[in-house]
């Protein structure tokens, strides 16, 4: 087969279809909400404090970001999320609407970790988002409920540390490492990036709950585990559906979404 | 040209992560009103040239594009999809993969909908798309009810109620049996014909393409290499074989022929020109009889039978009734029947994927009862129909290894096992590339490998050949030739009855979950009538064939264009002449 220079006038390609959202087809925004959805059914493990379970889709709404963008990727979570909340009404949580809010949250967060020079100051908004309902809720939990320091800081720690590691250069590290061609490190950035962004929709969403249900001292020891336990499972299956799908994607070629991060 | 619906004009295209240009300087105007066929191997561009008439290529796949496709006047590069859906419908291989509304009649309103077509100018096209496709009366019903062949009618019925300019089709029949591939086809025709709908039609069934189109485009390695009526293209068999396209039976038993010493005129492509030559050859120069296999006699224990099998689904559906079968070691047994018939049902209960509902299964005499799946597995390989149901990790090798390492083989003899499974299915070079990014006959082959490395004694090749153009069907089947003839017992299951006679040695007919037939292959090919009452439509050879025997009913049933040229060329013995 030839590979010499066409006979005929190079053309630019620009996807001209109106059916996009931020750059992102709306068939892949449609099919990576209906994973949300499918995932919605798996209920993963037991969350104490609200009663229910939380489902295997929060551990791929990283992933839709990375492949969507930040808006489109909010955009697919928050569909897929609000309707896995009718089809799958035991993985809802206590606050189906803090559940939504919660997805849309880790999906642009992930978004926001592309380097675009017109939206560098994207990821600040949803940092400074979480650092302020990371103050309430310790505030809340330390100063009216009167919960000790050690407890808080120990029970909160996927919240204060997702804050930090997307404060610091770990943000950029997360997309460098999901753009690489190496497999370890695609998988290291996919848990990291996890861990990550679902911790910040972790303290958004808690301080709701906090708001509303207070929980006492003795639970806060029962969650010091448990917490930080399911956050490496959202991780895991990040890796384990995300590596899969990113590898998959990279193979067939197909057009990216102009703000995806594979 | 005049009226051209289509101009692709010095169009060259490369994926992007293609390594060669897939469409290489292509050339082609598709004429208002015409019925165009596109052949040539797996790889020559055909689906890529199918996408880039309505802009999918490149618009949605990116990559490199030379040249210009205008459709209707209007530039693919320069539009929207959405604009050129109006003006290009699509069919594709697969029919289950564009239904996905829960009535016929929706399936229809789908598209319109999404266009914005007035609720009235649906309800008004609905009736004349099924009227076109000969699905009246079928509005209501959900398109999984249909058979195969109606739903790629549906799904057809979907694409002409846009009312487009240019019909697209791109294998469309791969996955039907041979009656639903016959419905496609001469539907697509008349629409040609009594609507004046200008057709593309990119198909490996080189019988049908030659009975139906106005023209053809051979396509190889990204180029049209020639473009010419059915009879030009087809009839010149050796270029056809330079570029690895089969040619129709017809014209490969007339080819033979002329290479034999008998003077042909022309080579004919379609039944009703080669049946008055072929009795013109028979009554100037004879026939004679040819040495013709004896059927095998196997002997010896069963090695997988099952006695009064019934299977009945959760729905409802009675899949499989009162079915008693045995097959023995080193057989080669093909399994034939409509689609629907209960062939994959059957098989599925000899690895027990499936529990009969009545009836007894056993494999070496043992009932799969009292066997594990993971020991069935080790003893019989299944390569299932759709080779990425199949494939589920992220490299070629570790696709290969993957069973062994469950089955706690130990690591030397994974990796020797691996690499002799990649070699012999010339798999080593892509060894670390993602299976999908493999073409989907390499996927097919991986599949094979995956299972060759687990070294069964019995190997299920269920549909092996769908989706492959000839050189890869032939590739899968001289595998599968090469296993019999080191001992293992080969089962397959196809529709392409014209592939197997150079393989097979036995066959079971099924027709509505019943064992219709059982007999050697020469038997049941001639069985015509009944392969018919199950919707298979035996080769072009046994029907010249048996043309012949109703001149003169001496004339052996004789299976490929091969005996057939052998017969017509040889000197006469003893036979009429």
């Amino acid at each position: 087969m030839v590979d010499k220079k066409p006979k005929g006038e190079e053309r630019k390609i620009v996807f001209l279809e109106k059916v996009a959202i931020d750059g992102a087809p709306i068939a892949y925004i449609i099919v990576l909400a209906a994973v949300v959805v499918a995932l919605s059914f798996f209920p993963m493990s037991a969350i104490l404090v609200s009663g229910g379970s939380f489902p295997m889709s929060q551990g791929v709404l990283g992933l839709v970001g990375w492949i969507l963008g930040p808006i489109a990727g909010a955009v697919s979570s928050g569909i897929g999320t609000l309707i896995g909340i009718f089809l799958a009404p035991h993985t809802a949580g206590p606050i189906p609407a803090v559940r939504v809010l919660g997805s849309m949250i880790a999906s642009f967060a992930a978004g926001t970790m592309i380097f675009r020079e017109d939206r560098k100051g994207w990821w600040f908004w949803i940092w400074l988002l979480a650092f302020l309902s990371f103050l309430y809720f310790i505030g809340r939990a330390i100063f009216l409920n009167g919960v000790g320091i050690w407890p808080v800081i120990a029970g909160t720690f996927i919240d204060w540390s997702s804050i930090l590691l997307f404060l610091l250069p770990t943000r950029n590290l997360v997309s460098r490492w999901i753009k690489s061609d190496n497999k370890a490190l695609v998988a290291s950035g996919l848990a990291l990036g996890t861990w990550i962004v679902y911790g910040l929709t972790h303290v958004i969403s808690s301080a709701f709950y906090y708001h509303l249900y207070n929980w006492p001292e003795v639970q806060w020891y029962a969650l010091i585990p448990l917490i930080p336990f399911e956050n490496v499972l959202r991780a895991a299956i990040g890796v384990v559906i995300g590596g899969g799908v990113i590898t998959g994607l990279r193979a067939i070629g197909l057009v990216k979404p102009d703000n995806a991060i594979y | 040209m005049a009226n051209s619906i289509a101009i692709i004009k010095d169009v060259s295209y490369k994926y992007p992560r293609s390594v060669n240009f897939v469409l290489s300087e292509v050339n082609l105007e598709v004429v208002q009103g015409e019925y165009l066929g596109l052949i040539g191997p797996t790889g020559a561009g055909k689906s890529t040239l199918c996408l880039a008439l309505n802009g999918i290529v490149p618009q949605f796949y990116g990559g490199r594009f030379f040249g210009s496709i205008h459709v209707a006047g209007l530039d693919t590069l320069e539009h929207p999809i959405s604009t050129f859906a109006t003006h290009v419908g699509q069919v594709f291989e697969d029919p289950v993969t564009q239904l996905i509304s829960t009535s016929v009649e929706n399936e229809i309103a789908f598209a319109l909908e999404n266009l914005k077509v007035s609720r009235e100018e649906i309800m008004d096209r609905i009736p004349k798309a099924l009227a076109a496709v000969r699905l009246e009366g079928m509005e209501h019903k959900h398109p999984h009810e249909l058979s195969g062949g109606q739903k790629q009618r549906l799904a057809i019925a979907a694409a002409i109620a846009v009312q487009p300019d240019l019909l697209v089709f791109d294998e469309p029949t791969s996955q039907l049996d041979p009656v639903g591939a016959e419905e496609v086809f001469r539907t697509a025709y008349e629409l040609n014909k009594e609507l004046g709908m200008t057709i593309v039609m990119a198909s490996h069934s080189a019988e049908e393409m030659a009975a139906y189109t106005d023209r053809i485009a051979l396509m190889s390695e990204g180029k049209i290499v020639a473009l010419g009526t059915p009879e030009e293209i087809y009839s010149d068999t050796e270029m056809l074989i330079e570029h690895e396209v089969r040619p129709p039976q017809v014209a490969r038993t007339f080819y033979y022929i002329k290479k034999g010493g008998q003077a042909v005129p022309e080579i004919p492509v379609t039944m009703d020109k080669a049946l008055p030559l072929l009795k013109k050859i028979n009554k100037t120069s004879g026939y004679s009889l040819i040495d013709l296999p004896s059927p095998p006699v196997m002997v010896g224990e069963p090695l997988l039978s099952v006695k009064d099998l019934q299977h009945v689904y959760p729905d409802g559906t009675k899949a499989i009734h009162d079915v008693s079968l045995e097959i023995r070691e080193g057989e080669y047994v093909l399994i034939i029947g409509q689609n629907g018939a209960g062939k994959s049902t059957l098989v599925k209960h000899f690895l027990k994927l499936l529990d009969p509902t009545k009836g007894v299964v056993c494999v070496e005499g043992t009932s799969t009862v009292d066997l594990e799946v993971s020991e069935i597995a080790r003893r019989i390989g299944y390569v299932a129909q759709n080779p990425d149901n199949q494939i589920f990790n992220t490299t070629v090798s570790e696709e290969i290894s993957f069973a062994l390492k469950n089955l706690d083989y130990p690591e030397e003899e994974v990796i020797s096992r691996t690499l002799e499974a990649l070699q012999s299915m010339g798999l080593e070079e892509v060894k670390d590339m993602h299976p999908l990014a493999l073409p989907k006959g390499d996927r097919a082959r991986l599949v094979i490998a995956a299972i060759l490395a687990m070294q069964p004694e019995i190997i299920i090749f269920d549909e092996p050949t769908t989706g492959q153009d000839y050189r890869g069907a032939r590739y899968i089947l001289d595998i599968s030739k090469k296993l019999h003839q080191m001992g293992k017992t080969v089962i397959v299951i196809t529709h392409h009855l014209y592939l197997m006679p150079d393989y097979a040695e036995r066959v079971v007919v099924m027709g509505k979950g019943t064992i219709l037939m059982d007999s050697d292959i020469r038997s049941v090919y001639h069985q015509t009538e009944l392969l018919k009452s199950t919707f298979l439509t035996p080769p072009q050879s046994v029907h010249m064939a048996q043309m012949m025997q109703q001149e003169d009913p001496s004339f052996q049933a004789l299976l490929t264009p091969e005996e057939l040229a052998a017969s017509l060329t040889q000197q006469a013995t003893g036979s009429e002449s």
